[in-house]
């Protein structure tokens, strides 16, 4: 039956439509696999092989990746929030009830989304540390350790605005804070602050100065720096892996002396 | 997966009709992945369809029905529809022109509801008399509530024979 | 041509000592490179398949997590009611905690912008590019500056009482004294911290002294930022 199911895949893949489509056609070649990434848009900002050396569990982690993967299902479930969701005080809070209590899938989504946003900090950081520990940042690849931690700025920024969208006492208050703390830096502080809130307290326009930043200017920023990122890492030869990490069948006397 | 009798055996030990562990988790995938998609698909439909509407209720209170004469067309603008109070009873014309759905309005010296965007004209049964509108207005729903209010329901079309009785 | 900076030319084939090379091509050499012999594999489908799993375990955690455990909403925000106490989100308490301690311009603007500061440079110090153990040579001298470094820290730290950063240093102190502890036969574990380069240290130091400051500041700040025991509530 298996057989039969991929027998009519591949048959779709080598018709003409699909082709005009896709153009490397089916087939389990090297060649056919090449194509399969650099004909692809998505996709060929990835080379066409990888170290095997890399790909082993221990080496990354997998956490670049899975930070990633949270920030995807975050766009994912924030846009799908934003149907529901008016920025303004107070019906914004009125809003999270309604996603709370009326909106059918409402609650889950809002779940989701909160507990993917604490995910990807924690696994930003814990990316960086990774990054760190392993060596990834030497020559070549400053400029991309640079890079993430731009990111990690973006990272944290997305967060402390979007935290203040529900609009409840939790995000009030947090914001109040980190928005006093802005106002210690000498000289701009108290102008810096004024910007950011729009205002000289948190109020409706900050509300929709965050919301406008969380949804827009934020995340556009990040997804140019994510593209950055990754070229990066192919403009520098790969992930790193030292010739110690798992896969090459050393001993491991090999891996502790490095 | 049902057992298979062995035909003629390949060099791993397989006939054709074997159905390998590949196969069968192949098929377990594919399927959770179908699954999942078709799940996602109805809570998706769900979520988008809104539970709760920030908008008027269709059904509106026009006052109590001997507010409307005998022989009278009375335009509420608010609800959009007009009230007519013919010889066997009462019953409502929706306001909204067929046509593009512009409001109308009742000329009392000419006897007709115009649409002002393209022309449209109609009778006090709603039938159209000229203008490009396709269709005659739809009479509405309406009935008396317990206190004594006429209520007309602009989401429900009525047939023509059916009146509030004075 | 422009004037060239003098340099110093030095043929190696070690990266890690020099990063930035120059192939010189003599006469009787060819230009070959020697060749990768790392193991290459396809993208599609080793690596992809991989990333797709990785992804996939992720969505069940997050998803499970959705389902069964809510995010929290309080009440409305009422400027004129503060809540006691007010606290930052998690990733941020470590930064609230500090403000404990030091004046808002310290704790708020200064440690957190040399921190960035400090992460953003560390690549570009050409210092110990083998990333040789910080007790492999010059032991002594070494431990004497470690010794002195250590007491300033401690001293400076306890002039502030800032116990939460003070715990974190002397713990790290410890273990690198445990790293350079000389011993005839010395386990696994022990002959790995003593090849730990010194930015291994530091690194680490600071994960540990972020990481108990935001603990501290998650569970153990109450009321008007009072210490609280959290299971005493």
């Amino acid at each position: 039956m298996a057989k039969a199911l991929e027998g009519y895949w591949n048959d779709l893949r080598d018709t003409k439509v699909w082709r005009s489509v896709f153009r490397s056609g089916s087939g389990s070649s090297t060649l056919h696999r090449s194509l399969a990434v650099q004909q692809n848009v998505f996709l060929h900002l990835a080379s066409v092989k990888m170290r095997r050396r890399s790909l082993a569990f221990s080496v990354t982690w997998y956490l670049g990746t899975l930070t990633f993967a949270t920030f995807l299902i975050l766009t994912v479930s924030g846009i799908l929030l934003m149907l529901y969701y008016h920025p303004s005080v107070p019906q914004a809070y009125a809003d999270m009830k309604d996603l709370q209590f009326v909106v059918s899938a409402g609650v889950f989504l809002r779940n989701l989304h909160r507990w993917s946003a604490h995910a990807m900090v924690f696994l930003v950081f814990a990316h960086m540390f990774k990054v760190f520990y392993r060596g990834a940042y030497r020559p070549p690849r400053e400029f991309n350790w640079v890079i993430g931690v731009i990111l990690l700025l973006v990272t944290l920024f997305l967060s402390y605005t979007g935290y203040l969208l529900p609009w409840d006492q939790l995000a009030f208050w947090a914001i109040t804070v980190g928005s006093n703390i802005m106002s210690a830096v000498p000289i701009m502080g108290a102008k810096l602050r004024f910007l950011m809130l729009g205002g000289n307290t948190v109020n409706a326009n900050a509300l929709l100065r965050f919301y406008v930043l969380h949804c827009v200017i934020l995340p556009l920023t990040a997804v140019l720096f994510i593209g950055i990122h990754f070229w990066r890492i192919r403009k520098d030869g790969g992930l790193y892996s030292s010739k110690s990490d798992a896969g090459q069948g050393e001993t491991t006397e090999a891996a502790i002396n490095g | 997966m049902k057992e298979e009798e062995t035909q003629g055996q390949n060099e791993t030990g397989q006939t054709r009709d074997d159905v390998t562990r590949r196969d069968s988790f192949v098929k377990l995938g594919l399927g959770s992945v179908a699954v999942a998609c078709c799940g996602a698909a109805v809570f998706g439909y769900e979520f988008l369809s809104p539970n709760v509407l920030y908008e008027a209720s269709p059904i509106a209170n026009l006052g109590k029905p001997d507010r409307f004469p005998p022989d009278s067309v009375t335009s509420d603008p608010v609800a959009e529809v007009y009230i007519v109070h013919a010889a066997e009873g009462l019953y409502a014309l929706s306001a909204i022109c067929t046509h593009l759905g512009c409001i109308t309005a009742w000329k009392p010296d000419l006897g007709i509801i115009a649409c002002p965007c393209h022309g449209s004209k109609f009778n006090r049964l709603g039938t159209r008399i000229d203008g490009p509108a396709p269709r005659p207005l739809p009479r509405l729903k309406v009935w008396v509530s317990d206190e004594g209010d006429l209520l007309v329901d602009r989401s429900t079309i009525s047939t023509p024979d059916q009146f509030v009785r004075t | 041509m422009d004037e060239l900076k003098p340099f110093r030319a030095t043929v190696g084939s070690d990266s890690r000592k020099e990063p930035l090379r120059v192939a010189f091509v003599t006469r009787r050499t060819s230009p070959h490179i020697k060749a990768d012999d790392d193991l290459y594999v396809m993208t599609w489908p080793e690596g992809i398949f991989r990333v797709l799993v990785a992804c996939e375990s992720l969505a069940l955690v997050l998803v499970t997590l959705s389902l069964f455990w809510d995010a929290p909403l309080e009440g409305l925000a009422d400027p004129i009611q503060t809540p006691n106490p007010a606290k930052a989100p998690w990733y941020f308490l470590g930064l609230q905690e500090l403000l404990h301690y030091f004046p808002p311009m310290v704790a708020g603007v200064l440690i957190p912008t040399l921190v960035v500061m400090a992460l953003i440079v560390i690549p570009y110090f050409n210092v110990n590019i083998q990333a040789e153990g910080l007790w492999v040579r010059d032991r002594s001298k070494r431990l004497r500056i470690f010794a002195a470094v250590l007491l300033a820290l401690v001293v400076l730290l306890l002039a502030f009482q800032v116990y939460a950063v003070l715990v974190p240093t002397v713990l790290i102190g410890a273990v690198m004294l445990f790293a350079a502890r000389l011993s005839s036969h010395p386990g696994r574990f022990h002959r790995w911290l003593f090849l730990r380069p010194l930015s291994f240290w530091i690194m680490t130091w600071f994960l540990v002294a972020a990481s108990l400051l935001t603990a501290i500041g998650t569970f153990f700040r109450g009321p008007g930022w009072s210490w609280v025991w959290p299971w005493s509530e």
